[in-house]
């Protein structure tokens, strides 16, 4: 019949048309939404082919790398909130009070921290978000609220006895560094602690008593720093990305103002910087949740730059391999320390430093012989930039990349203070203890091959 | 490789496409010679691309396969050309073959475990199980049996029982293929515009079955019977296994519906494997409209040799189902399961079924629905402390009895609960019926109706499932596991 041929005349075009495009384009190397490298081609192999790895790595490299890959994720997420229900504003709520959870019989106020010893972080009530919209996403990601308030949480695994290492590693600084340099320890929460909705609230667990934890297993002359307090109270600004899994800068604000308190150093306040904005942005949580409604809510991203204070930053970069190992360090070279992206690019949160592989060094117009030095990951990046009218030095080092030796790097270049400030995500794994005592013992110039 | 993959669909299904149709004009250079090479070469394309996509996941166990198919290929020679005890001995050592492969590849590590269990000190061997294995020795055993019964003619070419055992369409999760439906065609095929029509929709309905709703039902089902279980809820384990009951239903039939429209294309005509299951209103019922050529294997190569209704029926019904569970997977679960429904099957034979006239019909259907419901249940888990908690939870022993990640799976895809339930139905049917009935004698206004739907389902299926499957990583379909 006519209307068969013409059927597989226009089925056929349409396959041999995705065929074309997916087997002849130039394929998609890096995928910004997801802000990661795609597969590449698999390299071959006797043992590989016969274990059938290596063509099933030639198939998820096909699919993973298709031209045109990040549009057709967007359209696989229009696809997917489709077979949703649009959230009303009536919708039923499930209050946590329904809930036998310890958070649902604790929440009462917000209130100061211990006042000596800094050890006991107060409670924190959710009174923004607690009776929103929620649905939970892909990868256990708890989306809150909607529209252009959409906000992205990731879930926290956490128990309340963990996280001890963390601990274990400041309070090892501290012995090694006796006297003359001070340690601190910083637990930076997550949004999902002061945004989590109630009936979400058995999605995730309670960052407070793993902080909790930590702060009581620091030894006396390690020094807390306790800015979930400081974060509760200021929760209702934007210290927290709502596309991204970071902080915002203002929350790394409000936290560098506790350090500074604590560390006994000047600090300024936001009318000595210049305020940059960076619109439409949208952050990674996009393409961890694949729901569409968070690529529906782009934000500001909005940094500060001190404006009255001098400084000069140096570089000591690092390359590293696929496995996010090291495989060689740079000569420092000079840099800036605020990048600056275009608005509506998804890199924004890299504006500091322009991200982790590196040693950051910042010399500063301050005069107080204070030298501090920042233990962290992604999250620290946002905070050396407040603090520049605190120390003389500041120096960045990422958990994840340091190949010198800890004793004489903080020798060499004069350390004052030492502040560990990594997420609780971060913080709460083995790894991160197990790299931060590495460092103390580790030779110079640890690389991938010799580790 | 499996037909929701990407690089099946864009990279393999163009290449077969491109030499299958050179293959087609040798084929025609050759007929006019001789008429029995009419598909010789277009049978060899498609044995060499069928080891391909075989080898593509199995390597190494293709030769296993080849080595079977050998093995089989002179079986079925002798058995042809004996007869009397010699020809029962050769088909019994065929059988005998068949079942030492799939027992050695698939249940050696299970029953090494059950006997260490008891007190022997066996080592346990670690046997990758061969894709597709229980399919393949089950269509072989078919050719044997259909060969030793005079039911159809025996094949003399091996490259031709090679076709038969191996053609991808069918190759790794069914339907079970009975050598004599397609031994005709093997050598005499013809595939009109009609048929390659028809292929084609079936084919894109499939994979839509697999990509847009069994995949996203497996997400729903995972995020409560694999990383939620510690904490289900009572609403969170009906929730879980109703997605699971839906997910595995679109799974093996989008799969089976992608394999009988691809045999289609290529001019064989594969028996249907299912009837709208959940529209039956028994367990006997489901079982004549689940898997199918699975169940019509058994019935033909065991029940009735064994006796059927005629003598000792209980037994004969016993065997068939701990077989049929035991053919899914080596592990209690699977055996608990088919013993399951052969008990509700036999049970229904005596009670049911004989006042089934009496009991309203939505009973009925719901009664059915929620034993398969079960049985999916104890067919999901297969260490017994998570089949525990799972049904604890599930008859209401749960700490709550729902929460807000049973209320979020519900509304969060509340559109694909709904269109899977209703492509439960005989929609199609329904439909076409209906436009059927509607246009009457108006010929051409149905014509372009039919054709505006197909194309119109067909486009919107591919575009959907290739925007889902980009990036997506785990996208087997259940049944290649068995």
């Amino acid at each position: 019949m006519k209307s068969d041929k013409a059927y597989i005349m226009i089925l056929t075009t349409a396959v041999m048309a995705f065929a074309i495009v997916f087997d002849t384009f130039p394929r998609s190397r890096i995928s910004e939404l997801e802000k990661r490298e795609l597969a590449t081609f698999p390299k071959y192999s006797v043992d590989k082919l016969k274990s059938g790895s290596f063509t099933s790595e030639i198939s998820s490299w096909f699919s993973d790398s298709e031209p045109f890959r990040d549009d057709f994720m967007t359209l696989s997420m229009n696809i997917k909130d489709y077979l949703g229900l649009a959230a009303s504003d009536d919708q039923v709520t499930f209050h946590a009070s329904s809930v036998p959870m310890e958070s649902s019989k604790q929440s009462v106020k917000s209130k100061s921290i211990d006042q000596d010893e800094n050890r006991v972080v107060g409670e924190y009530e959710n009174d923004i978000t607690a009776d929103e919209n929620a649905k939970i996403a892909n990868a256990g990601i708890i989306i809150v609220g909607k529209g252009d308030k959409t906000r992205a949480l990731m879930a926290y695994g956490g128990g309340p006895h963990g996280c001890v290492g963390y601990a274990k590693a400041a309070n090892e600084y501290k012995a090694t560094f006796g006297k003359k340099v001070n340690v601190y320890c910083m637990v930076i929460p997550t949004a999902v602690e002061f945004y989590c909705p109630d009936k979400a609230k058995r999605c995730t667990h309670q960052e407070r008593p793993t902080i909790n934890n930590v702060y009581a297993h620091l030894s006396d002359s390690v020094k807390a720093v306790d800015i979930y307090t400081a974060l509760g109270k200021h929760a209702k600004e934007d210290i927290f990305l709502r596309t991204d899994h970071h902080w915002a800068p203002l929350g790394a604000y409000y936290a560098a103002m506790t350090f500074a308190k604590v560390a006994k150093v000047p600090f300024r306040g936001l009318a000595d910087y210049n305020r940059k904005v960076i619109t439409g942005y949208v952050g990674s949580m996009y393409g961890y949740s694949g729901d569409i409604a968070v690529k529906k809510a782009p934000e500001n991203f909005v940094f500060y730059v001190p404006s009255k204070v001098k400084y000069s930053t140096t570089y000591i970069n690092y390359t590293i391999n696929r496995d996010y190992h090291v495989t060689g360090e740079g000569k420092p070279v000079r840099g800036v320390f605020f990048a600056h992206f275009r608005n509506g690019s998804p890199g924004a949160y890299c504006t500091f430093m322009g991200g982790d592989t590196k040693i950051t060094q910042v010399r500063t117009s301050t005069k107080n012989h204070r030298r501090l030095l920042i233990l962290k990951d992604s999250f620290g990046n946002a905070l050396p930039g407040f603090l520049f009218y605190s120390f003389e030095e500041v120096h960045v080092v990422d958990s994840r990349y340091f190949t010198k030796n800890m004793k004489d790097y903080v020798r060499e270049n004069k350390i004052t203070d030492i502040l560990f400030a990594n997420n609780i995500f971060k913080a709460y794994s083995r790894h991160t203890y197990g790299a931060y005592t590495r460092f103390l013992k580790q030779k110079g110039d640890t690389f991938a091959h010799n580790i | 490789m499996v037909f929701s993959d990407l690089f099946f669909l864009f990279v393999f299904i163009p290449a077969f496409a491109l030499c299958y149709l050179l293959a087609a004009v040798i084929d025609r250079k050759f007929s006019s010679q001789d008429e029995a090479r009419c598909f010789r070469a277009k049978n060899m394309v498609l044995v060499m691309f069928s080891l391909v996509f075989y080898a593509w996941g199995e390597p190494v166990y293709v030769f296993l396969m080849l080595a079977s198919v050998f093995i089989n290929y002179l079986v079925g020679l002798m058995i042809n050309k004996s007869e009397g005890r010699n020809r029962r001995w050769a088909l019994a050592a065929g059988l005998v073959i068949n079942i030492a492969i799939l027992g050695t590849f698939k249940y050696l590590g299970f029953f090494c475990g059950i006997l260490a269990d008891v007190g022997l000190t066996l080592a346990v061997p670690k046997i990758a199980l061969p894709i597709g294995i229980s399919f393949y020795t089950f269509q072989s055993i078919s050719y044997l049996v259909d060969v030793y019964r005079k039911e159809s003619p025996v094949q003399h070419r091996f490259v031709d029982l090679l076709l038969y055992i191996s053609m991808f369409p069918q190759l790794i999760a069914g339907p079970i293929v009975r050598y004599g439906t397609v031994a005709d065609e093997i050598n005499d095929r013809h595939v009109s515009a009609s048929d390659f029509a028809e292929g084609s929709y079936r084919f894109f309905i499939g994979l839509g079955k697999k990509v847009i709703l069994a995949n996203q039902l497996s997400e729903i089902s995972d995020q409560f019977l694999v990383n939620g279980l510690g904490t289900l809820s009572t609403s969170g384990a009906w929730i879980g296994i109703i997605a699971f009951t839906l997910q595995i239903y679109f799974d093996f039939s989008g799969y089976s519906d992608m394999a009988i429209g691809m045999g289609r294309c290529l001019g064989f005509h594969f028996n249907e494997n299912f009837r709208h299951p959940y529209c039956c209103d028994s367990i006997t019922d489901f079982w004549r409209r689940w898997h199918i050529s699975l169940g019509s294997f058994f019935r033909d190569y065991v029940y009735i040799p064994m006796g059927g209704n005629r003598r000792h029926q209980a037994v004969n019904i016993f065997v068939v189902w701990f077989l049929t569970g035991m053919w899914h997977g080596a592990s209690w679960n699977f055996i608990i399961w088919g013993v399951y429904f052969g008990l509700i099957v036999m049970l229904e034979k005596y009670t049911i079924l004989r006042i089934k006239d009496k009991i309203p019909s939505p009973v009925l259907h719901l009664y059915s629905l929620a034993l398969v419901v079960i049985g999916w249940g104890i067919f999901y888990f297969d260490d017994f402390h998570s089949m525990q908690t799972f049904f604890n939870a599930f008859w209401g022993n749960a700490k709550v009895a729902t929460d807000f990640v049973s209320e979020s799976a519900l509304l969060d895809n509340f559109w694909l609960w709904v269109a899977a339930l209703l492509f439960c139905l005989p929609l199609r049917h329904v439909l076409s019926e209906f436009v059927e009935r509607s246009c009457n004698e108006r010929r051409v206004l149905k014509q372009s109706l039919f054709f505006a739907a197909h194309l119109s389902v067909s486009l919107v299926m591919l575009i959907c499932s290739v925007a889902l499957l980009v990036g997506a990583t785990n996208n087997a379909f259940i049944y290649t596991r068995f």
